[in-house]
């Protein structure tokens, strides 16, 4: 399968009385975008803002973060079964905008939602601090139950986001880029002495609005399965999930998959880039028993040399992605798990909640417990509410002096387990 | 802190879900349980089924706790 990526460098977001990209700035109608959040009556309001990176600002509750973009060859569309209609994506071509994101926030379940700060220490923690943010903070009408309020912010976070994307339709790209991997006799033919390598991309699935949805389906109702890598630089997967920030997959997160990125990097050069294998994390033990034993039959049965394993979240997931690192490894398949670690804030306690002598390659996105302070911002887009509550924060988080002492857990991205962020122990 | 109650003489039932962990950390005696975020009960079924799953799983684990074992041992519920 085959996917040419155009990408539009944006470098500005203003508002406008039109909707447009033009010479790297996205102009947004307001009134056109909240006309179309509102469309969806479980919605009572929403307020546009933009945030710059380097601006005094900080975004509370995150949700989730979306980067535009719009199939403009090819079948299907952006984000199949949940935005457009099913098709199988990944082939064709394919825009997005860089450097811009659509950032969703409210308070859905509050402690389960992030920080992002464009500037100061905080800043440095997330990479949407280095994007233009057109920020859509959504209030919910009276009454509404929770999972519901979930479910509108994350579609007006979709439809917002395939709105901006479709403004690039008719430009032409700045940069592109070609995509590509092959069946497995083709690709066998094509690289017969390169070690072939898959990406076992766990779904966090444990439900209770920790959930991540596959061309619509909710992922703890799937079974392992295989898909092309480029299906998810379409919108294949997106994400449900009201979990501790630091290390939950946001959409932009699936969209721009590193994994994904940098497997295709190596492609054809030192491994011959097979399939993604998708597989959830589900909260019985006989699921994941299950998913796990087809992770490793499927690794089988492509005849693989290795595979990558990233993990979502932590707790309980760590029994997935020990389970599943094991059975692989038993098959005669080689792995490199990522994964973070929540260590305690002195970084002394044990790092996951499983072990296995057969995980002797792991990276990971860093210790979620580190405290940290972050200064106070001279604008707040959301609301501080919930500060205090957040996975990560503590009673008296926020101080009187608008200043924040919490653990790194608070900061969207902080520590991604795709290895999206650029934590480091050097 | 089912190893430090074990440590103190006073033998311990670990009943969770995900027994995998529970036999990393190096619990003793262990009973499934049903899911991670009801662990002792079933919203699917009714009240009167409820009562009747939770007695047996709290049988179950009375039982283990008055079992002698060598090594590390599962007892699996009969539900």
């Amino acid at each position: 399968m085959k996917l040419e990526m155009g990408y539009i460098n944006i470098h500005d977001i203003q508002f406008s009385n039109e909707s447009k990209v033009e010479n790297g700035v996205l102009y947004v109608d307001q009134d056109a975008v909240k006309k179309l959040v509102l469309e969806d009556e479980n919605i009572k309001s929403v307020t546009l803002d933009i945030a710059h990176p380097g601006e005094s600002v900080r975004i509370t509750p995150v949700k989730d973060v979306i980067e535009p973009r719009v199939k403009v060859e090819g079948p299907g569309g952006i984000f199949p079964g949940v935005i457009a209609k099913v098709d199988t994506v990944g082939s064709g071509k394919t825009y997005a905008l860089k450097g811009m994101a659509v950032v969703t926030a409210g308070k859905i379940v509050g402690f389960q939602e992030g920080i992002i700060d464009m500037s100061g220490p905080g800043a440095d923690y997330t990479p949407f601090s280095k994007l233009h943010n057109l920020v859509m903070v959504c209030e919910p009408v009276e009454g509404l139950a929770q999972h519901d309020y979930e479910r509108a912010v994350r579609f007006a976070g979709f439809k917002v986001a395939v709105y901006l994307g479709e403004l690039a339709r008719n430009l032409t790209p700045d940069e592109t880029k070609v995509f590509e991997t092959y069946g497995v006799k083709e690709g066998i033919e094509k690289f017969p002495n390169l070690p072939r390598v898959a990406y076992v991309h766990m779904l966090q699935s444990q439900g209770l609005l920790h959930d991540t949805y596959v061309y619509g389906v909710d992922a703890k109702r799937t079974l392992t399965t295989i898909l092309n890598p480029t299906e998810v630089m379409d919108g294949a997967i997106v994400s449900g999930n009201c979990v501790s920030a630091c290390d939950k997959n946001t959409t932009y997160h699936h969209l721009n998959n590193p994994v994904v990125h940098d497997l295709f990097e190596q492609h054809g050069k030192t491994l011959n880039y097979v399939c993604n294998i998708i597989t959830n994390e589900n909260v019985y033990l006989a699921d994941k028993q299950r998913s796990s034993d087809w992770s490793a039959k499927l690794c089988r049965l492509l005849d693989l040399d290795g595979v990558i394993v990233s993990q979502e979240g932590f707790g309980n997931p760590d029994t997935d992605l020990i389970m599943n690192t094991k059975k692989i490894e038993a098959v005669g398949v080689k792995t490199t798990i990522i994964t973070d670690e929540y260590a305690g804030q002195d970084g002394k306690s044990q790092s996951l909640a499983d072990a296995d002598p057969a995980a002797d390659a792991v990276v990971t996105g860093g210790n979620a417990n580190m405290v940290i302070h972050l200064p106070k911002m001279d604008k707040v887009i959301g609301m501080l509410d919930y500060v205090d509550v957040i996975a990560g924060g503590h009673e008296g988080s926020l101080k009187e002096d608008g200043t924040i002492e919490a653990e790194l857990q608070v900061i969207t991205g902080a520590t991604n387990e795709m290895g999206f962020n650029k934590l480091s122990a050097r | 802190m089912v190893k430090e109650i074990e440590r103190a003489g006073i033998p311990v039932v670990h009943m969770c879900t995900v027994t995998p962990i529970s036999m990393t950390v190096g619990a003793n005696r262990i009973v499934p349980t049903i899911a991670i975020p009801h662990p002792l009960g079933n919203p699917a079924l009714t009240h009167e089924e409820e009562k009747v799953l939770r007695r047996k799983l709290v049988e179950t684990a009375l039982q283990a706790l008055t079992t002698e074992v060598e090594d590390q041992t599962i007892f699996e519920p009969k539900l």
